[in-house]
Formats: structure tokens, sequence, C-alpha cells
């Protein structure tokens, strides 16, 4: 057995077991209170709300669901894929280029390329002890070029509409092939996560690396392996929205990074590592998806998604960092004094 | 015949040798600028006195914001994600602002990059919050405003506004914003190097916990630094808008990446507290020369992006390399 006492000090450090409570229910409590609101907010403006508002936003969860998980597994390492958004593209792009015929094909050659990809900027990463973020801007860059020169620089139509209908079917009423597929992804990769070691070692990565390394957790091959099921994640995530649309975009913009940072650090991811589940990004990538379904079915102007959006995620940027953290503690700490005195 | 393996270093001038002496990062620096120049020489109408003058008119916008992003990158703070966008809404609110005068949009303009900029410099200072995510969040916020002000069409200058023409015309042969580069470049080359804030700013991209352990006013350098970089994006912005007549959020293009490949092309060190204004300077007219020579040669706008992350990306990996000696892990 690798783990000794050092690795699980740097994941008690990491997390305790109170914390753990807090972060597993938040992020559910988040998503559920976000889905009352997808339903009471727009009655209240005489605005009908039906069962398909929760499918549309579970349509969205099926894209950018994986985007949000893909990123939030780099964060629990204690790294920052920013590329995440230029493999979403790609994988999407690449899908509708090579899928025409078979779209298996297309989105298996789609999942190599980014998992490749990740799985080099993860070994920079790893190997030079570069700055992840500093790394990933590159390999955004190269990966929205790559789209944009495939794509010939504009949206690219998926003409198997056979597929799209597939996966587009509801399924009691609020799934779809689409939908389930990401859902069926991200349930294997937080059983992978909670009940394998695996996530034991990826925490302890985000927690600590000397100490995690000195504990004898491959830290090398953990740090390569997030950066290429991330580019994987991604990926996918772009080619079930491309396949799902019809469409490939050749440029997202950074929407989708935006969503994915709010999501995680919704779903309880530190960026400081070591902390968080998949279980909490899904939660938060949940929320979310309902919260932009809300705006959706209030016929908002899309600025006002971009206010909200924006406002939100440097809200929970500035909720997340340690200084806040700390003076939250305090706050509790001193509360739960009065209340024992 | 001793079947001994000598280990000892040869002294003869072989390929391993002149590499022991030359790091990596030089080697494969070297190979850059071979290539560049093979590169240049082979585009036709590269070397000519007009394309020379369009190389240093776009050097000249990237080099002032890259002056900007300098100072952030300087003080340990990576890099802002906004700074295309604060450019776009800058040359928004200068041509808006015309028929107050020229002096009031300039300063107006300045100030208003400044303010924008300065508060996103305000909360990773204050707060510690990470500055690309806060950049990209106040980014979005910033679109958003600008849409809703604008009714998320074009900007043009009033019909009353004052000849502002000269801001992007030639002077003595050489476009104005070239002259505005070079005392942006001068005015931060001895801002960094001859006053206080310079020093204190270099320490805190060097050590954020000697600086906080030296009782640096943390926040107010940061804060100064994304300021700084609000009045180099303002200064783009009226740049920009006099030259385009007309200002929206899509006029900046990649600049945001520009400004940033600028900075890491320059030599200045990802982590901060190392490299100057004027590496930031060299690396937009490098930059602005292969942008320049890859349209000349028909690259699309997404293949001239792919070329720029290989380059940040070689540059990025080998400026740690080369800063840590080679050392791996």
């Amino acid at each position: 057995m690798r783990l000794t006492t050092t690795t699980t000090l740097v994941i008690a450090s990491a997390k305790t077991p109170r914390a753990n409570r807090t972060v597993a229910l938040w992020p559910i409590g988040f998503a559920l209170v976000m889905l009352i609101a997808l339903f009471v907010i727009p009655s209240l403006s005489g605005r009908t709300v039906t069962i398909f508002s929760v499918y549309n936003s579970l349509q969205s969860f099926a894209g950018l669901g994986l985007v949000a998980l893909a990123l939030g597994l780099t964060m629990i390492i204690g790294e920052f894929d920013l590329s995440v958004v230029g493999t979403y593209a790609l994988g999407g792009m690449i899908a509708v280029k090579l899928g025409g015929e078979s779209p298996l094909l297309g989105a298996l050659v789609a999942l190599i390329v980014c998992g490749a990809f990740g799985a080099l900027q993860g070994f920079l990463v790893a190997r030079f002890a570069v700055n992840s973020m500093a790394v990933t801007l590159a390999g955004y860059l190269v990966a929205l070029g790559a789209t944009g020169t495939i794509g010939d620089n504009r949206s690219q139509p998926y003409a198997n509409f056979d597929v799209t209908g597939v996966l587009n079917n509801p399924i009691l009423g609020v799934f779809s092939l689409r939908s389930a597929i990401a859902i069926v992804v991200i349930a294997g990769i937080a059983v992978l996560f909670l009940a394998t070691p695996l996530g034991r070692d990826l925490r302890a990565t985000g927690g600590g690396r000397r100490a995690s390394r000195t504990a004898g957790v491959r830290v090398n091959a953990i740090v390569i392996g997030t950066f290429a099921s991330s580019g994987m994640l991604a990926a996918l995530g772009g080619t079930l929205q491309s396949y799902g649309l019809a469409t490939a975009t050749s440029n997202p913009g950074l929407s989708p990074l935006i969503f994915a940072v709010t999501a995680a650090l919704l779903g309880g991811i530190a960026l400081t590592g070591g902390r968080g589940t998949p279980v909490g990004i899904a939660a938060g990538a949940l929320g979310l998806c309902f919260l932009s379904q809300l705006f959706t079915d209030m016929v908002s102007p899309q600025f006002v998604t971009s206010l909200v959006t924006g406002t939100l995620l440097v809200v929970v940027t500035v909720f997340a960092t340690p200084s806040v953290l700390r003076s939250v503690a305090r706050v509790r700490q001193r509360s739960a004094q009065r209340t024992a005195a | 015949m001793s079947a001994a393996i000598d280990t000892r270093p040869k002294e003869g001038p072989t390929a391993a040798r002149i590499t022991r002496h030359l790091p990596l990062a030089r080697v494969f620096a070297i190979a850059f600028i071979i290539l560049l120049l093979v590169g240049t020489f082979t585009t036709e109408g590269f070397y000519t006195l007009s394309n020379m003058r369009a190389i240093l008119n776009s050097a000249s916008v990237v080099g002032i914001i890259a002056v900007g992003a300098a100072a952030i990158v300087i003080g340990g703070n990576l890099f802002s994600m906004s700074l295309g966008t604060t450019v776009a809404v800058c040359a928004m609110a200068f041509l808006s602002l015309l028929g107050a005068g020229l002096v009031v949009a300039i300063v107006g303009t300045l100030a208003l990059g400044a303010i924008i900029i300065g508060l996103q410099g305000y909360v990773v200072g204050r707060f510690g919050a990470n500055p690309i995510i806060i950049t990209i969040g106040a980014g979005a916020l910033l679109e958003g405003a600008a849409t809703w002000i604008s009714g998320g069409t074009s900007v043009n200058p009033p019909p009353d506004s004052p000849d502002f023409s000269f801001l992007a015309a030639p002077l003595l042969g050489i476009p104005f914003p070239v002259y505005v580069f070079v005392v942006v470049v001068i005015l931060g080359e001895i801002g960094l190097r001859r006053s206080v804030f310079g020093r204190q700013l270099i320490l805190m991209g060097s050590s954020p916990k000697a600086a906080r352990a030296a009782a640096l006013p943390v926040t107010r350098l940061t804060t100064v630094a994304f300021v700084i970089a609000g009045v180099t994006a303002g200064i783009a912005g009226v740049l920009l808008g006099a030259f385009n007549q007309s200002g929206t959020l899509t006029t900046t293009g990649t600049l945001t990446y520009d400004a940033i490949a600028a900075v890491l092309v320059g030599g200045l060190a990802v982590a901060g507290g190392r490299g100057s204004v004027l590496q930031a300077a060299a690396g937009a007219i490098l930059i602005a020369a292969i942008s320049d020579m890859l349209l000349l040669r028909g690259f699309s706008p997404p293949l001239q992006m792919l070329v720029l992350g290989l380059i940040v990306g070689c540059v990025v990996v080998l400026n740690y390399v080369n800063s840590r000696g080679g050392e791996v892990r």
C-alpha cells in the first residue's frame, strides 16, 4: 500500500470531516435552489414553465458539465487548465469533420487527439514545473487556432441528422441520450474518484506535491493523466454539443470557460487545490445550467447574462480566496463560542 | 585494446560540448531567430519601407498594452485577460466623449481604463484572488455593461467633434502611435528602474511572501500595477478609436493574447520579479513582425493564432528551463 502517514496528513490538512460535509451538501443545495427558482421566478411574472426547461438545462449540462469537470479535476490537483475551452471547440470540430459517416469514429478521434494534447500539456507542467496557466494559455491558442484552421474559420454543419435526432430525443421527459451519456461519464468518474485510491491521490497531489511524492504518490503520472482526462472530457463535451446542435463552432469565446470556473468554484473546488469532488462540480454545473435556462425563460437580453455570469465569477473567486475563507472561519468560530457560552 | 569507457569530458568541439556550454533555451532562441530570418527573407514584400511602417504601427499599439501587461507580470500577478475588452471599451468611450473636447476625451478615456483595470487589481491585491480568473470575470462583466450602455451598436464620433485625425496620421513619415509607444516605453522603463514603486514591484514579484514579511503595501502595489495597465489600455483605446473612427467590442481581435505573447517573448518571467519594459517592447515588435510575415504569406487568422500559441508555449517552457538552469523535476 503506497499511502503513508504523510499522505494522510496532506489529505487531512486539505479537508476536515466537517469541511467534507459542507462541501458535499452546499453545491447540491445550490442546484436544488436553482431548480426551484427555474419554476418559481417565471411563474411570478406570469410566464408558463414546463418540464421542457429542465430538459433544456440538461442538454446544456451535457456539453458544459463535462467542461466544468475537465477543468475541476485539474483544479483539484492544484493546477488550472485554461485550454479546456480550446479542446472543447477542437473536439467538436474534429468530430463533425470526421464523424459524418461514423459518429463513433469522429468522437474517438476527437477524444484521442484532445487527450494527447492534454497529456502533452500535463507533461510540460509535471516535468518542468511550469505554471499551468501559462502553458494552457498557449494550449488554448493552439487548440483554438487548430479549430479555426480545420473549420475554415467558420461554423461547420453536421449533416448526419439521424445522429442529432437520436441524441436529442427526450427520454422520460427531461433526459436525452446526449445528457444521459454525460451523466453516465460524470457518474463513472465520481465512482472512480470516491471508491478507488485515485481520488485520494488526486487530492493529495493538490494538497501538497512534495509530501505526496515522498509518500509514494506518482505525482507526475497523476498530473499528466489528469490533464489528458481534462482534454478528453472537454472534447467529449464539444462532441456531444456539436452532434446535438448539428453544428461545430470555430470559436465559442470564453463563455464555456467562465461557466466551467464558476461551476467548479460553486462546486466546492479550491483554487489552492486538494479540495472538492466530481459530485460537487457536477452539482455546481447543474445549478448554473438551471440559472442560465432561467434567463432564457425570462427572455433576458444577452448582456444581462454576461453581467450576471461575470459578477458571479468575480464574487465566487473572491469568496474562494484563502483570506476570505479564513475570515469566514473566524466568524463561524466566534459564533460557535458565543453559542457555547 | 581496452574495453573501458572513457567518461572524461571530450575536449574537441563536439555538438555535445557546444550544447553543454549553450543552455537549451539559447539553442532554441538561435534556431528561432534563424527560422524567423529565413521566413522574413523568403516573404515577398516583407523588407519594404511601407511594410516596416505597418509593422511599427501595429507593434506600437500592442507594445503600449504590453508595457502595462509587463507591470502586472513583473509584480507576480500573471496576466490580465480583460485588456483587449478594456481597449475596445476605451475606444468606444473616447469616441463618445469627443463632443466634450479632445483633451476631455483623452483624459476621460485614460481615467476610465485606469478605473476598470485598477478595480480588478484592487480585488487581486486585497484578497489574493487569482488574477486570470478575476480578469476573465471582469471581462464578461465589462462586455455586458458596454453592450447595455451602447445598445450593442458601434460608437461613432459626434458630428461636432474636434479634429483628432493627427492621432492616426503619420508625423515626419512615421505613424503617430509610434511616438506614443516610444514615450510610454521610456516612461515605463524609468518608472520601473528608478522609482521606489518599481523596485518594490520587482521585489513583490520575486517573492510575495518576502514582500508581505517586509511590510510592503501589497494591495497598493498590485492596484497601481493594474492602474498602469489600465492607462496603457486607455492610450491604446484612444489610438485605435482615432484610427478606426468607430468603436465596437469586436475591434480588438487578439490584442489581449498579442500583448501577453509580447511580454513572454520579451523574456519576462511568468512567475514575476524578472524582466523589463524594454524587453516587453522588443517582444511586441517581434510579435508584430511575425504576425505581419504570416499575413503576407497568406496564413489565415486561426493559423496565425495557432503559431502564436506555439511561440508562447515554447517561450514559457524555455524561460522556465533557462531560469532553473535546465533543472527538470
